[in-house]
């Protein structure tokens, strides 16, 4: 009798469970159609820009909900940039309105794409996406799409996939031509008449991004060198030499360590083109140890240590690609998006290696010790730093 | 008691973790407002996690020997940016790129393979030997720059199974059937085993319980192959998951019904005791690590499938999310235990552990503390279980008689 009582309960626990939790959805039909009209109108190249926007917005006339879920998903948070994009997002998303979920992954890609599928499944209407490999998220993000989500990429370009709207950043090129110009002026001002000593840093060669921030250096660079202003003592020039894995400090530390014991013990160091601020800095502390005079170092992100340095005079620059304004841009683009009046336009288009995608682009500021007070005047933060 | 011990069979213990797993599901289910057991999120979480549980296959049977790998993220990683760079720098077919990689696969397990089992090497070193030697030849290959595979490979990655045949089933019907194959073979296999049941102990296992256990799993299955039958039109039980499905089912039989199975179990029970029985003890850990790297290079290749593109940072650190998978389904640190089953089970719950916490919204820091604390929990469970005698959380709850009495 009560083997049988034992075993009813068991089965009806085990048949509520099944009709209980599987009240999901029948099939759906797929969104593909929409899909291609929207890859149509975006490989639109610039001359026919007015028809494309035009095709755009006919395609997106529904817009969504207002508080609707936004997804945002960050490479991860071990940089104060991002560190500060988390929190932007999060406060700006919420004050306009959205279900904000913000994520980040730790620098591991498959973590990543499980993190853009959960916020499909959590019915993201549109998915801001700061890769950690820009080539590695084509599935899912194609799986987005096919869900209607829209996909905007943030600070680096995503590539190899149709599968993205549109991409919001500070122009790479752009940023390392105004390196590669504060490089030579900071030369020029310190260390009086050339030619200069100088050694080149590049970033992380998985992050598109660095190479074009090279790329851009160098074309500023390139003519002085041949022109024999600048010598490159180790003869390390091409990309590949100069880049620095996974953005890491400790390895462009070691990089600067063996450049200077094996070029430079009877020489002076007076430049360094890096990359970005932690590079920088990890320069910086390189010369330090070899008992060089300090060089002129460039810098990207303002980061708060580097903007204290450039203060004390031991970083030469930094240049400012404030978070803010790129997340500002990217809630522009999704409160457009809301609206239902689709991806705004813009003339500047990258080929990913599947599409053109639209880029839109923001302009960064180099931050020298003369200009940093009016640069970070709007930024309690930083000003806090620039003590006397 | 008595009446569910019946039904699972008498090896309560490895059913704790199949609990853990339900009510995790379910529990999740419930958080997520029934976000996490819908169709695409199923199909997600094996897409996602398949590379894992391969890995973990392998590594079960590295840890059951004794021995442990360090190096198969690496060899993954390898194995798929070799196979990228191939078909995408010499125009190769897709077919002969996968074919290369899992030769690769097989040569650095050979290689493992030959420090351990020849030189006697412990694994640990061996490994960490490649494991270096691999991640520094992917960057080396691959000049850290990202290589993007052929789109062909999307399919094993990230792919389904076709649609066909009458639509009035209304779910995908290569699911539909992979279903039903899955109940009957269930069914027969539970219906030979009753008959010859009684052979040893001269007492036959009680028909109530075989056909409660088969209405209990076939319910399962039914309920599964409608979730993942059901979801957007062209998507269906995905394909990763079905080979991982069918590399399970060969490795169970592997392990449990042949020669080679018995031999990696009595090696990694007793490793003297199997040499004087006359197990040839260097060739089982030969093939041991051999097979380990292979399957790291199938790992490789589905990432590389889902990921559009081979990385230099892929594989990095995916050993330890295939040995936690290990420890979680109840293998032993000093070897000689554990099952492909169980170690399933295990990686799964790491995987529904990520997948639900990603949908609440939890960052990727907390989830690594909480993962890390069920790791350590599960394993002192099942160490302190052992010390103690007593059976399983289901044995603490209820206790029998029989329990008691120890």
């Amino acid at each position: 009798m009560q083997k049988r009582k034992i075993m009813a309960m068991m089965l009806s626990v085990v048949l509520a469970t099944t009709t209980l939790v599987g009240c999901g959805s029948g099939r759906e039909g797929s969104t593909n159609t929409s899909d291609e009209k929207k890859t149509e109108a975006t490989t639109q190249d610039t001359a026919s820009d007015s028809e494309g926007e035009a095709t755009e917005t006919a395609t997106a006339t529904e817009g969504f909900e207002e508080g609707a879920t936004i997804g945002v998903s960050l490479p991860w948070l071990g940089t104060q940039n991002w560190k500060e994009a988390e929190t932007m997002f999060t406060e700006e998303l919420e004050k306009a309105g959205y279900k904000a979920i913000v994520q980040a992954a730790d620098q591991k890609v498959p973590q990543q794409q499980q993190q853009i599928e959960s916020m499909i499944e959590n019915g993201a209407k549109v998915i801001v996406v700061g890769p950690i490999d820009g080539t590695q998220l084509g599935s899912v993000l194609e799986k987005a799409k096919d869900a209607g989500v829209y996909v905007i990429g943030y600070d680096r370009l995503i590539e190899n996939t149709a599968a993205v709207d549109g991409v919001v950043q500070f122009g790479s090129v752009r940023t390392g031509e105004l390196q590669g110009q504060a490089l030579l002026d900071g030369l020029k001002a310190e260390k009086g008449d050339g030619p200069y000593n100088v050694e080149l840093f590049g970033g992380g060669p998985a992050d598109p991004n660095a190479p074009n921030f090279f790329k851009g250096a160098m074309s500023v660079l390139q003519p002085e060198i041949d022109a024999g202003n600048i010598v490159i003592v180790s003869g390390q020039t091409e990309f590949t030499q100069c880049a620095t894995e996974d953005w890491d400090n400790a390895k462009a530390q070691k990089r600067m360590d063996s450049l200077l014991a094996g070029n430079y013990s009877d020489k002076e160091i007076d430049g360094v083109l890096s990359p970005n601020d932690g590079i920088a800095r990890a320069i910086v502390t390189a010369c330090e140890d070899a008992g060089q005079p300090n060089p002129v170092v460039t810098g990207l992100d303002a980061e708060n240590e580097s903007v204290e340095w450039v203060w004390q005079g031991k970083q030469y620059c930094t240049v400012a690609k404030p978070t803010q304004d790129l997340v500002a841009k990217s809630i522009e683009i999704i409160n457009s998006l809301q609206k239902g009046e689709g991806m705004p336009a813009t003339d500047v288009a990258t080929d990913n290696g599947k599409i053109e995608v639209p880029i839109y682009e923001l302009d960064p500021t180099v931050v020298k010790k003369d200009n940093i007070k009016e640069v970070f005047a709007n930024d309690p933060d930083r000003m806090a730093l620039l003590k006397d | 008691m008595k009446v569910i011990k019946k039904v699972l069979g008498e090896d309560l213990r490895q059913y704790t973790m199949v609990l853990a797993l339900v009510v995790l599901i379910l529990v999740f289910n419930i958080i997520s407002d029934g976000r996490m057991l819908t169709s695409s999120n199923f199909q997600n979480l094996l897409s996602g996690n398949a590379y894992v549980l391969i890995l973990a296959l392998g590594m079960l049977m590295v840890i059951v020997i004794g021995q442990i790998d360090l190096s198969v993220g690496s060899v993954a990683g390898f194995a798929g940016m070799v196979m990228a760079k191939v078909a995408h720098d010499f125009n190769l077919n897709w077919f002969v790129a996968v074919l290369i990689a899992l030769a690769i696969g097989a040569l650095v397990g050979a290689w493992n393979g030959f420090f351990l089992a020849k030189l006697g090497i412990p694994g640990f070193i061996t490994t960490l030997g490649s494991m270096m030697m691999f991640r520094g030849l992917v960057i080396w290959i691959s000049q850290s720059i990202s290589v993007p595979a052929p789109d062909e490979l999307r399919f094993f990655g990230a792919g389904y199974m076709p649609e066909w045949g009458p639509a009035f089933t209304g779910m995908n019907n290569s699911t539909l059937l992979l279903g039903i194959i899955g109940i009957v073979a269930f069914i027969y296999f539970e219906l030979r085993k009753y008959k010859h049941s009684g052979e040893i102990s001269g007492q036959k296992q009680p028909m109530w319980a075989v056909v409660t256990r088969i209405v209990l799993v076939s319910a399962i299955i039914a309920y599964f192959t409608w979730l993942y039958g059901t979801g957007r039109e062209g998507t269906s039980f995905p394909i990763p998951g079905l080979i991982l499905l069918i590399l399970v089912i060969v490795y169970h039989i592997i392990t449990q019904k042949t020669r080679f199975g018995r031999h990696i179990y009595a090696v990694g029970g007793n490793k003297s005791a199997a040499a004087l029985s006359g197990v040839n003890v260097s060739r089982t850990y030969f093939l041991t690590m051999m097979n380990m790297s292979m399957l790291a290079a199938v790992a490789g290749i589905l990432f590389v499938g889902r990921s559009t593109a081979a990385g230099p940072a892929d594989g990095t650190q995916w050993e330890m999310d295939a040995i936690a998978s290990v420890f979680i389904g109840g293998a032993a640190v000093s070897g000689g235990v554990g099952t492909i089953l169980a170690t399933m089970v295990g990686g799964m719950v790491m995987a529904v552990l990520n997948n639900g916490l990603m949908l609440m919204g939890v960052g990727a820091d907390k989830t690594q503390v909480i993962k890390g604390l069920v790791l350590l929990l599960a394993v002192a469970f099942d160490v302190y279980n052992k010390k103690t005698g007593k059976a399983s959380i289901i044995g603490r709850l209820f206790p029998s008689k029989e329990t008691e009495k120890k």
